[in-house]
C-alpha cells in the first residue's frame, strides 16, 4: 500500500559519492589495437555496457573518468598516453585490457614496446588475455565499481 | 612561438588518439577555413616489432603475430603467412584442409567487412547501424569459439592442417548462420542507402582515379570500386577457389559509396563461397603427417618465397627468405591498408574536413597491419 | 638494351631478373614502359655482407603477373625508383627505417614507423636488442629518444 510517505536512509557523504560515482564510470575512447575491438563488442548489444553505467564512451580526456588502455602500448605511443592521462579531471581510474598491456604479451622481446602500462600511468585493474573476452572486460568494470565503493574505508 | 595571425593557412593536429581515426593514425593537417590543403600521415604508433620477432622464434610460432597483424581478419593474416611459409617448406595441406581454410577465411571476411561497416557509420554520425553489425559478427565469433576456442585471434590454421577438424554439428549450425544473414545484410545495408544524409556524404566524394590508384599501390575494395577488377583469388587462385564460383564486385563510380556497395557485395559473394564449400566439403585426414605437432619445430626451409592472398583489405604479401634453419630468416609482410593509406593525401587535396574524415572511413584502416 | 639480366626461377615459380646496381633504374623504365604499372612490394634483406634489395611489380593488363628484380648493395646506398610510381615512396622510407638502405634521390626519405632519431635499424642482423632505448616527447609534440630510463618510456 503507498501511503506517500517520502521515506529516507541515512548514510554518509562520501557513500553517497561512492556510489554515484561508482555507477557513472565514463570511459575515455582509446583504441589501441587488437583489444580496443573487444571493447567495442562490450559496448554493442550482446553485452550492454550501459548495464553498467558505463556507456557514455567521451572523445574528449576532460570529460571523462576512466582510461581503458586496449591494446599494446608502443614507445612511440607511451608519452602520448600519459599526456591523455594528465588531462583527465580527478577521480581518474585506468584498466590494463590484455597482456601486452599488463607485460608486453607476445611482443615483450621486441625493441618497440613499453613492458607493461603501469610504468607510464598508475593501473587500478588488470583484465588479462589475448584479447580478453568482453566479460572479462565487464568483470574488470564490477571489480572497479567494488574498488571505488570502498574507497572511504582505506 | 611567433604569432600566425597573418597566416592564411592553420595547422591542425588529428590523432593519434581521435575517435575517426580507427585506432592511432594521426594526421597533419593544413587547412584554409573547413577546407583540408594538405595531410600528412603520421603512423608508427602501434608499431610492435613483429618481423623482428619473426626471426626470433621457429616457423610455426610466427603464425601468432601474423593473428595480431589485421585483427579484425585474423583468419586471412594466418591464411597469408602460410601459403608462404608452405610453399617454403615443402609441405602441402590436405585436400580437405584447403576447403576448411575456405571457410574459415570467408567467416572472417564477412565478420571484418561487418566491424568496418559499423566503424565507418560511427564515422558518418550513425550509431545505429552499430549495434546490428555487431549483433551478426557475435554470430559469427559464437561460431569460431565453438571450433577453435578463440572468438577473435583464432590460431587456428597451422603448417600442414588446422588443430580442430569440423564435425556435422559445426556445419549445421554455419548453415544456419548462412540461412539467416543474407536477410539480416540486407537489412543493414537498407540502414545506409536509404538514409539520405548518407548518400550525400558518400557520393562523389573521394574519387580515385584507375591509375593513381594503381601507381599508388591500392588494392583490395578500394581498388575494386576504381573499375578494375583485381582480386588474387580469380587472377592467382590459392586453396580451391579455382574450383568454386563467384564473382568479383566492381563498381565504376570510383567513390566512397562505391567502396561502401562493393564490400556489402563482397560479403554476399562470400556466403556464396561458404554454401558451395560446405556442399563440396570431401572427408579426410585434417593435418599433414608431415607436420605433426612434435615434427613442427624441425621443419626448415630455404630460399625465397612469395605468396599473395586477397585478405580483407586487399593482396596480403608475404616474403619469407628461409636460410636452412628451422627459423625463418627475414619476413616481409606486404601490407594492404599500408599501401592504401598512403593514396590519403592524395585524395584529400581541397576537401572539407567532415568529407576527408569519410574518405579515411572509406580506406578500412587497420592498425595493427599498418605499422606490424 | 645497355645492361645486362641474369634470368632465373624462383622457388615459388615466378620470373626473377637479378641486375646490377647502376643499371636498376634504366631497367625499372623500360619494364614500366612495357606495362608493369603495380609495384607491389619493396623487401630488403640483409645478408651480413650484403643487403639485397627485392622488387615486386605486377602487369595490370595481364592479370596481375608478377616479375620480381633483385639487386644488391654493399655500401647501403641505392637508386630511387620514387619518381616512377608513388607506392615506392612509403615502401623505400619503411626500408630506410627498418633496415638503413639510403634511397638517393627519394623526395623525403625520413623514418616512417620509428620515433625520428631512434638509433640503429633494427631488422638488421647486428642490431643489438639488449640496449633499451626510450622515448619521450617534448613541448612542441616532437619525438626525442635517449637511452636514460629516467628520461621517457
Amino acid at each position: 500500500m503507498k501511503t506517500g510517505d517520502a521515506g529516507f536512509i541515512t548514510t554518509t557523504l562520501d557513500k553517497a559519492m561512492e556510489w554515484s560515482r561508482s555507477n557513472s564510470i565514463w570511459p575515455l575512447t582509446f583504441g589501441l589495437a587488437c583489444c580496443a575491438i573487444e571493447m567495442m563488442a562490450t559496448q554493442a548489444s550482446r553485452l550492454d555496457i550501459s548495464r553498467f553505467g558505463s556507456e557514455v564512451f567521451r572523445n574528449s580526456p576532460r570529460q571523462s573518468d576512466l582510461m581503458i588502455v586496449s591494446g599494446t602500448v608502443t614507445k612511440k605511443m607511451a608519452p602520448r598516453l600519459r599526456r591523455l592521462y594528465d588531462e583527465m579531471p580527478y577521480p581518474k581510474y585506468v584498466i590494463a585490457m590484455g597482456v601486452c598491456v599488463i607485460q608486453g604479451g607476445p611482443y615483450n622481446q621486441g625493441y618497440s614496446v613499453v613492458l607493461g602500462v603501469d610504468r607510464v600511468v598508475p593501473v587500478d585493474v588488470y583484465v588479462p588475455g589475448c584479447p580478453p573476452t568482453p566479460e572479462a572486460l565487464t568483470n574488470g568494470i564490477i571489480l572497479l565499481q567494488k574498488k571505488i565503493r570502498n574507497e572511504a574505508d582505506r | 612561438m611567433e604569432s600566425n595571425l597573418t597566416n592564411r593557412y592553420i595547422e591542425l593536429n588529428m590523432g593519434p588518439q581521435h575517435p575517426s581515426t580507427h585506432g592511432v593514425l594521426r594526421l597533419k593537417l593544413t587547412l584554409d577555413g573547413e577546407t583540408v590543403k594538405k595531410v600528412e600521415p603520421v603512423i608508427g604508433y602501434l608499431h610492435r616489432n613483429a618481423e623482428k620477432i619473426c626471426e626470433l622464434d621457429f616457423y610455426c610460432d610466427a603464425l601468432i603475430y601474423f593473428d595480431r597483424m589485421d585483427y579484425v581478419g585474423a583468419m586471412n593474416m594466418e591464411l597469408g603467412y602460410l601459403e608462404a611459409a608452405e610453399k617454403l617448406l615443402n609441405i602441402e595441406p590436405p585436400e580437405r584442409v584447403k576447403w576448411i581454410r575456405v571457410i574459415m577465411a570467408e567467416l572472417n571476411r564477412i565478420a571484418s567487412h561487418l566491424v568496418w561497416a559499423g566503424a565507418f557509420g560511427l564515422d558518418l554520425g550513425m550509431l545505429t547501424p552499430f549495434f546490428y553489425v555487431f549483433e551478426e559478427r557475435e554470430k559469427i565469433l559464437n561460431l569460431f569459439t565453438e571450433i577453435t576456442g578463440s572468438r577473435q585471434e583464432t590460431n587456428y590454421m597451422s603448417i600442414g592442417g588446422v588443430y580442430q577438424d569440423f564435425n556435422d554439428k559445426i556445419i549445421f549450425k554455419i548453415k544456419e548462420f548462412l540461412s539467416e544473414f543474407p536477410k539480416k545484410l540486407d537489412e543493414v545495408y537498407n540502414l545506409f542507402v536509404k538514409n539520405d544524409i548518407f548518400i550525400s556524404r558518400t557520393k562523389n566524394i573521394g574519387i580515385l582515379e584507375p591509375e593513381v590508384a594503381l601507381s599508388y599501390g591500392v588494392t583490395g575494395p578500394m581498388l575494386r570500386a576504381s573499375g578494375i577488377p583485381y582480386d588474387v583469388r580469380k587472377d592467382e587462385p590459392y586453396l580451391v577457389y579455382d574450383k568454386i564460383n563467384f564473382t568479383v564486385p566492381i563498381s565504376k563510380k570510383k567513390d566512397v559509396l562505391a567502396r561502401f556497395i562493393v564490400r556489402f557485395e563482397e560479403m554476399r559473394q562470400s556466403v556464396k563461397i561458404i554454401q558451395q564449400a560446405l556442399d563440396k566439403l570431401p572427408d579426410g585426414p585434417f593435418f599433414n603427417p608431415k607436420a605433426k605437432k612434435s615434427l613442427m619445430i624441425r621443419l626448415r626451409g630455404e630460399g625465397d618465397v612469395y605468396a599473395r592472398t586477397e585478405s580483407t583489405k586487399g593482396e596480403f604479401g608475404v616474403y619469407i627468405v628461409g636460410d636452412g634453419s628451422v627459423k625463418p630468416y627475414r619476413v616481409h609482410v606486404r601490407s594492404p591498408a599500408f599501401k592504401n593509406l598512403s593514396v590519403l593525401p592524395y585524395l584529400s587535396r581541397d576537401v572539407l574536413i567532415a568529407d576527408m574524415v569519410a574518405i579515411s572511413g572509406s580506406i578500412d584502416l587497420v592498425f595493427g597491419e599498418v605499422d606490424r | 638494351m645497355a645492361y645486362e639480366i641474369k634470368e632465373e626461377k624462383g622457388k615459388d615459380g615466378r620470373k626473377v631478373y637479378r641486375i646490377d646496381r647502376d643499371h636498376l633504374v634504366e631497367l625499372m623504365n623500360d619494364l614500366k614502359k612495357e606495362g608493369y604499372d603495380h609495384l607491389t612490394l619493396i623487401s630488403a634483406v640483409d645478408f651480413r655482407d650484403r643487403i639485397e634489395v627485392v622488387y615486386h611489380l605486377e602487369k595490370s593488363s595481364d592479370n596481375f603477373s608478377m616479375l620480381v628484380v633483385k639487386t644488391e648493395t654493399k655500401d647501403n646506398h641505392m637508386p630511387s625508383v620514387a619518381s616512377l610510381w608513388e607506392s615506392a615512396n612509403w615502401d623505400e622510407r619503411e626500408q630506410y627505417d627498418m633496415m638503413g638502405v639510403i634511397f638517393d634521390g627519394h623526395p623525403d626519405l625520413r623514418r616512417i614507423l620509428l620515433p625520428e632519431g631512434w638509433n640503429g635499424y633494427p631488422l638488421r642482423k647486428d642490431y643489438d636488442m639488449s640496449k633499451v632505448q626510450y622515448v619521450n616527447m617534448d613541448e612542441e609534440g616532437n619525438d626525442y629518444v635517449s637511452f636514460d630510463p629516467g628520461d621517457g618510456w
